[in-house]
């Protein structure tokens, strides 16, 4: 048990007192934040200035041959309507750099909705400045019969619903039923976006560094396998806690500092759901597929000579976690159809579908504890195929261990 | 009679189709210094690893004191083997102390021991320093460090001097000195002949898996009828393998009689 602990300790103090892991760790939260104010920062400016240039733009000609574009709301912005005869000509002032634009809107717009531009440059400021032009002109045109301001902000940008839902007679928190299961899927990326490739790494640099005879000599291979699996997950529980308390700490700075956070799909941190059969489901898949993937990875490390070798070997099983999402809708809404039920079922695909539909909730009957029980199956076989592997092939450091020796009686 | 440490009779190894050892007897005495020699591929390592329970002896037994050595008994042995490395990422005391521990010692008394070794080799500055930022004879004597804690009563050295400097050399080989002095045994790998005229108690040679000659540095020169033990070793090689074989292994009776020193 002891040995056990200093495994762990080892493990664990290794990884987290490499700087890099902390570099990674603040920077993706640090890049993703600062893309986001970079992006809404640009698009402000860029919509604000395209806004400032549409309004100074006063050199532009319009025909109307629709009958939608109102006089007055063209008038309020110092521009003019010309007769549909001038066309050509104005298209060829355009041309000369005479105008800067010419505005068309044909009588199929309503048909076609679509209307042409005429630009004497190709620059794409300009080009956007007159674009929201015709666009506003058109949209305060029509929307102008409606009335109110309130009425035309509903026509233009619609309203949100604030949606009630039954199941079985009884009101259900619908989408906020999925956060909390839902939770579980992101934690699985989170733990195989950083922590499984620290069982490859850990395993391959033991046998690359030479330090594996050492080892081997005083601790037995399934204490080690084991010490480095409980050191990964501890990795990943501290990589959990730190960026759920960044969550936490910017859901609590935001509304200081003028930001509103705005939650997706309506989700509603008052409404969540808190299903234990869901919950229970969702980290046994976890926990099952984290280990069944560690398992693969440790026998990968160990059959491969070096870490560039397990490298590029463990792509299959990134190609594995991430084919899901290819077939993501199929999985939420079709849960009968034969590739879901494949997917389910298949070692490498499983972790992540059994989530996904553990999340929408459309496993019937047992199913979820049949995946779960299969899955288990798979995880005690991917474990014992890494520590077979690791006796195997922790001392060869210049060839491939083969495949089929891992299954030849010793 | 004194009891051996190291008990290997009838011993052999097979690994897919390889014969790798074949009908191997020796014993280790506490307190020599036993030379283990053979050429590269000569089956050494393998008997080594055997010896230590990494790999499963096809027949025969190996026992340290009187019992298969497991991980969970393996805290008698200090083992410096020849692919050997450390953490490279880690710190040359917390590295130290890891093996420690994994020896069954105390953390506190790795760390006291890990901090007097480094005093005594030279490098106390270099305990909290990343292994990889080592040259590799400073690295060789953390290895050497790990090895020898714990006070082991059977050190394992698989060519321990390799890519050492003289001075380094000479340091390594007066703590093998000392170690002797306590009682420790010591199974001593290299192909250095005069490492083996300047320490070695007794010898075995082995070629191709068999063992070619087994006793005391005296004993096998007699045997041989040379002075040196590098022409009795260029002497066997030069043998034709298919001359020699498993009968050629000194049987447990001729062991026996080769016990003392």
């Amino acid at each position: 048990m002891s040995k056990l602990r200093s495994v762990i300790r080892h493990e664990y103090l290794t990884i987290v007192k490499q700087p890099s892991f902390w570099i990674v760790m603040i920077a993706i939260p640090a890049i993703i934040a600062l893309i986001g104010v970079l992006t809404i920062l640009g698009n402000k400016n860029s919509a604000d200035r395209i806004q400032e240039i549409s309004k100074d733009i006063k050199n532009v000609a319009i025909v109307d041959q629709s009958g939608l574009i109102n006089k007055d709301v063209a008038a309020a912005a110092e521009l003019k309507i010309s007769p549909a005869e001038k066309i050509n000509t104005l298209r060829d002032k355009v041309k000369s750099g005479e105008k800067e634009a010419l505005i068309v809107y044909p009588s199929s717009l309503k048909k076609d909705r679509s209307y042409q531009l005429y630009l004497s440059s190709d620059d794409l400021t300009k080009m956007g400045a007159i674009s929201t032009l015709a666009d506003n002109l058109l949209k305060t045109s029509v929307f102008l019969p409606l009335g109110s301001p309130e009425v035309i902000a509903i026509a233009q940008g619609g309203a949100t619903a604030d949606m009630t839902f039954y199941k079985d007679g009884r009101e259900t928190a619908g989408f906020n039923e999925y956060v909390v299961p839902g939770l579980f899927v992101v934690l699985f990326y989170i733990i195989f976006a950083f922590s499984i490739g620290y069982m490859l790494t850990s395993v391959s640099e033991e046998k690359e560094n030479r330090s594996m005879e050492m080892v081997l000599t005083y601790v037995q291979p399934r204490t080690l396998i084991l010490g480095k699996l409980l050191a990964v997950m501890l990795v990943t529980l501290t990589q959990v806690a730190f960026f759920g308390l960044l969550a936490i700490l910017a859901l609590v700075v935001a509304p200081h500092v003028g930001v509103t956070v705005a939650l997706p799909f309506g989700i509603d941190l008052a409404k969540l759901v808190f299903d234990p059969i869901a919950i229970t489901l969702g980290f046994a898949f976890l926990f099952t597929g984290f280990l069944m993937y560690a398992g693969f990875m440790t026998a990968t490390a160990a059959i491969a000579p070096s870490a560039k070798e397990a490298n590029s070997f463990s792509g299959v099983f990134f190609i594995g976690a991430f084919i899901p999402f290819y077939f993501i809708y199929m999985i939420a809404t079709d849960p009968e159809n034969k590739i879901v039920s494949f997917l389910t079922y298949f070692p490498l695909t499983s972790p992540v579908v059994s989530l996904i539909r553990n999340t929408v909730g459309n496993f019937n009957g047992l199913e979820g504890w049949i995946a779960l029980a299969v899955m288990f199956a798979f995880m005690l076989v991917s474990i014992w195929v890494a520590v077979r592997a690791f006796k195997l092939g922790a001392l060869e450091f210049s060839q491939t261990i083969k495949l089929s020796s891992l299954f030849k009686k010793s | 009679m004194t009891k051996p440490i190291v008990h290997v009779e009838d011993f052999s190894l097979t690994i897919g189709e390889k014969k790798i050892v074949k009908n191997l007897n020796f014993d280790v005495l506490p307190g020599e210094v036993f030379a283990f020699l053979g050429a590269n591929g000569s089956g050494k390592t393998s008997t080594i690893r055997s010896l230590l329970g990494i790999y499963q002896q096809t027949t025969g037994e190996l026992l340290v004191n009187g019992t298969p050595l497991t991980p969970e008994s393996a805290a008698v042995v200090g083992y410096l083997p020849e692919e050997r490395g450390l953490y490279t990422r880690s710190k040359v005391l917390d590295t130290m102390i890891y093996f420690g521990e994994l020896k069954g010692m105390t953390r506190d008394d790795a760390r006291d021991f890990s901090v007097a070794f480094l005093e005594r080799v030279e490098l106390a500055d270099k305990a909290n320093i990343k292994i990889k930022k080592l040259s590799g004879g400073q690295q060789q004597k953390i290895q050497l460090g790990v090895a020898i804690m714990g006070d082991p009563q059977l050190l394992i050295l698989d060519e321990p001097t390799k890519g050492l400097d003289p001075v380094n050399r000479k340091l390594l080989l007066d703590i093998v000195d000392e170690l002797q002095e306590k009682g420790t045994a010591v199974i001593y790998i290299t192909h250095l002949m005069e490492e083996v005229e300047r320490l070695a108690d007794r010898l075995l040679i082995l070629k191709d898996g068999v063992a070619r000659a087994y006793g005391t540095v005296a004993e096998v020169k007699e045997e041989f009828t040379s002075t040196s033990i590098e022409d009795i070793f260029v002497q066997i090689y030069k043998e034709k393998s298919n001359v020699v074989g498993a009968e050629a292994a000194p049987s447990k009776k001729k062991t026996t009689k080769k016990e003392g020193k």
